[in-house]
């Protein structure tokens, strides 16, 4: 299982599209089992795919898929397996336009399974679901991966999805590759200072210590001070020696997700383009983050 | 191919849209039927009265009257596609987008046989009674069943060339919209100008005339080369719209 990541804008769906055959690149090609998608003999049954949920309103969930058996040559019981492993058996006699957002990603699922395929390519499948729904995938995509045994593919615009369940990451942002590797890869290159939080009755002199031994401090409400590049232990080693009173002391993020932000910061198009191009009219976007690195390339 | 077909039927047959236009092709044609019919003779109307050579040849071709019906229904077949989205799934089924093109063409063409012969019984039906309680029915036979033929095929045709619209314009609003606007106002505008009404034989209008009208009219085709033309038409739409259209990106 790979996960796909990337800020929104960043180019995953397109890279999707263009994977499938549904747009077409400028230049270079992408393969399943050494053949482009168009190429292949039985596409349905090598690789299945969950990309915007569509279907006609008016057709129910069952003979939604029932068109696709047949268009694909399969027989038309497929549609009432797949409709009972996505959990949608009871409805599969409805209008799909009636469905709400969670069933319509299942009826979107069942629609990949048709084929049984090897491959599976999903898009954003958590898009929109409740935190039941997002939780019931979860398991699903784990299941199809791992006890199944299929190569599963599977865009998200947030880390933490993926950090869990995905034996690879790819991220992407403003359409180009940043970085790739397995989760342990990318953990191993995370380690390290992220951003560290610290209470204390006595923030100022707290900043003050933290700031002449080299840490980037600044001072919150409520006696918060935030530490950049910095782990707990630094911080708790100088404040121990300083006998400042402590609260609380936390990493503010895992590293991970620490370097995921600063791999893709600034790259999702409404934060790249919107302080360059209107600084007069959105002065409270344009000030936001000075520290975004978008803002400054 | 049979498998796609039979997919494009199941999709037709899943949604209620060939009930309401079926319904509404019968409808129609019982109407100009008997409207027709009720006026023939009257010296006013200019109808030819029941029992007449012309009278059973306009009646017969009422069909021709609701090839409209028939046209929406290939164009909502195709572009229903791009409305719904659905032209992802159905081009990640089927990437060889031509292949659909084809299976569509061919499903509605197929569809449209059994639509259209039912439309016409509902013709000569509504005739068969009304002009028979007028006096005279027509019989089934000679000129008056080639002209009966004509009209269903007519009918058939204009299916075809609905896929092959939708496939052009692929926004189901905007193919509609132009095909009547096509259809009402531009060829009749033409068909009246003499200037260039020598062109209109040429067009998909005057080859339905030529494959379906009985009155003398303007210069027009044989209605075999009618027949030919128009569908010549339809596939003609549908080669442009797989070339132009239907491989571009999916949006």
């Amino acid at each position: 299982m790979t996960g796909f990541l990337g800020p929104n804008g960043a180019g995953k769906t397109t890279t999707m599209r263009m994977v499938l055959g549904l747009e077409q690149p400028d230049s270079g090609t992408a393969t399943f089992n050494g053949a482009r998608y168009a190429d292949l003999p039985a596409p349905v049954r090598t690789v299945g795919a969950v990309l915007e949920t569509a279907f006609h309103p008016a057709r129910s969930g069952r003979n939604h898929l029932r068109v696709y058996c047949r268009a694909a040559g399969l027989p038309l019981s497929r549609a009432e397996e797949t409709l009972t492993q996505v959990g949608l058996a009871d409805a599969g006699g409805r209008r799909a336009g009636g469905y709400s957002l969670g069933m319509r990603q299942r009826l979107a699922l069942a629609t990949a399974l048709l084929g049984d395929p090897p491959v599976l390519v999903l898009d954003e499948p958590a898009n929109g679901l409740d935190p039941e729904g997002i939780q019931w995938l979860r398991g699903f995509i784990r299941h199809l991966a791992h006890d199944e045994g299929r190569t599963v593919l599977v865009s998200s615009h947030l880390l933490s999805e993926m950090e869990h369940t995905a034996d690879r990451v790819v991220i992407v942002g403003a359409g180009r590759l940043v970085r790739e590797g397995s989760i342990a890869e990318l953990r191993a290159g995370a380690q390290g200072p992220g951003t560290v939080l610290v209470r204390s009755p006595e923030a100022g002199r707290l900043a003050d210590v933290l700031g002449a031994a080299g840490l980037a401090a600044t001072r919150g409400d409520d006696g918060l001070v935030t530490v950049r590049g910095a782990t707990p232990a630094d911080v708790g080693a100088r404040a121990f020696a300083a006998q400042l009173e402590l609260h609380e002391l936390r990493a503010e993020s895992s590293g991970l997700e620490d370097l995921y932000f600063r791999l893709t910061a600034g790259q999702e198009q409404f934060a790249a383009t919107s302080p360059s191009t209107s600084p007069g009219t959105a002065p409270g976007a344009g000030t936001a983050d000075p520290t975004t690195p978008g803002a400054a390339r | 191919m049979t498998a796609l077909v039979r997919a494009e039927w199941t999709k037709l047959f899943t949604t209620r849209v060939w009930i309401g236009l079926l319904l509404g092709a019968c409808a129609m044609v019982a109407g100009f039927a008997v409207l027709f019919t009720s006026f023939a003779g009257n010296a006013e109307s200019g109808l030819p009265p029941v029992g007449s050579e012309q009278y059973e040849e306009l009646i017969l071709a009422t069909a021709a009257n609701v090839t409209v019906l028939f046209l929406i229904l290939g164009i909502i077949g195709m572009t229903q596609e791009y409305r719904h989205r659905t032209a992802t799934p159905t081009f990640l089924t089927t990437p060889r987008r031509g292949r659909v093109v084809v299976a569509k063409l061919v499903g509605y063409a197929l569809a449209a046989v059994p639509f259209a012969l039912l439309v016409l019984a509902v013709n000569y039906a509504v005739v068969a009674v009304y002009a028979g309680a007028r006096g005279d029915a027509p019989a089934l036979t000679g000129d008056n069943l080639r002209i009966l033929a004509s009209s269903g095929l007519a009918l058939v045709i204009y299916a075809v060339i609905g896929v092959g619209i939708g496939a052009l314009l692929r926004n189901q609003v905007g193919a509609i919209v132009g095909g009547l606007v096509y259809l009402f106002v531009i060829e009749p505008i033409i068909r009246s100008i003499p200037a260039t009404s020598g062109a209109y034989k040429w067009m998909p209008g005057g080859a339905l005339e030529a494959l379906t009208a009985t009155f003398e009219g303007p210069d027009l085709l044989e209605p075999w080369q009618g027949g030919l033309l128009l569908l010549g038409y339809g596939l003609l739409a549908a080669l442009l719209g797989t070339l132009l259209a239907v491989r571009r990106d999916v949006v």
